[in-house]
């Protein structure tokens, strides 16, 4: 068994007295206290282009299955991003699900339901031609 | 201005043998394509049952494919207790008990709440932090 240990501490100042959350896991397999064993290893994928373009295809996770994925975006611009959706397309309204906008130094570590269809691939769309990189890393039982 | 941080911490030294795992990311949270903190936040605790069904932690209340950050944190300790987390129809993931997950969430359109529903008898415990760019508050009735 593995253990894989994730974190995170949120600093923020917006209330007059600052907050900080600050909690850990340990990421399991699905129901159970026994620790994901699988991984896809860390990837990075530099874009050009603004297709939408899918980095986790449903049939790499397992339906009713633990899965958790990170996705950074290693640039540093904060007027270009990448569109985060699970599906075929990534757009801002879309009858399909965008999650989110990740633009540059933000991540993002959310448990993901491989559902074995298309509709739960992940995909991202970058919002410039100019080059950008997404490094990402599943976990998974 | 508020000055809001997010860091994330994964850590392995086994999941990989022979290559410990060690990512480590900061980003600070800005207001939409700018280099302006977020301002606005909406945070709590709170408990589900199952019998509760879906329901929503958070409408999308504010303008549209917008910078938002959520997190939301698994508060059991009952392996068998899970968080299904959606937007809108779409299952993103379960959070397991103790887990957390944080993620930018755009606001896509006006159908695009964030969804939370408990799964298993008993009560499930968790907190929740959402960092917002905009936010309308929903109409009197």
């Amino acid at each position: 068994m593995a253990t894989t240990n994730a974190s995170i501490t949120i600093s923020s100042d917006i209330t007059t007295n600052p907050i900080t959350i600050s909690k850990s896991m340990v990421m399991h397999k699905f129901k159970s206290n026994v620790g994901l064993e699988e991984t896809t290893g860390l990837q990075a994928k530099k874009f050009a282009a603004q297709t939408a373009v899918v980095i986790v295809e449903n049939t790499e996770g397992t339906a009713a299955k633990a899965s958790k994925v990170y996705i950074r975006n290693t640039g540093t611009s904060n007027e270009d991003f990448f569109y985060v959706a699970l599906n075929a397309s990534a757009a801002a309204a879309a009858t399909t699900e965008t999650i989110g906008k990740l633009y540059g130094g933000d991540w993002m570590l959310f448990p993901w339901a491989a559902t074995a269809a298309t509709s739960h691939d992940i995909t991202v769309a970058p919002s410039t031609t100019d080059a950008m990189t997404l490094e990402f890393m599943v976990f998974q039982e | 201005m508020a000055t809001t941080t997010a860091t994330v911490g994964i850590t392995s030294a086994d999941l990989t043998p022979g290559m410990a795992l060690g990512i480590s990311a900061t980003t600070t949270l800005y207001q939409t394509g700018t280099t302006t903190g977020l301002e606005l936040l909406d945070m709590g605790v709170g408990k589900l049952t199952q019998a509760s069904g879906a329901d929503a932690l958070a409408e999308a209340l504010g303008t549209a494919d917008t910078s938002n950050y959520v997190y939301i944190c698994n508060n059991s300790t009952d392996v068998e207790q899970f968080i299904k987390i959606g937007i809108h129809d779409t299952l993103i993931g379960n959070l397991g008990s103790g887990e957390w997950l944080f993620m930018p969430w755009n606001m896509g359109d006006a159908d695009a709440e964030i969804n939370i529903e408990a799964e298993a008898s008993g009560t499930i415990p968790y907190e929740y932090a959402i960092f917002k760019s905009t936010f309308t508050l929903p109409a009197k009735t």
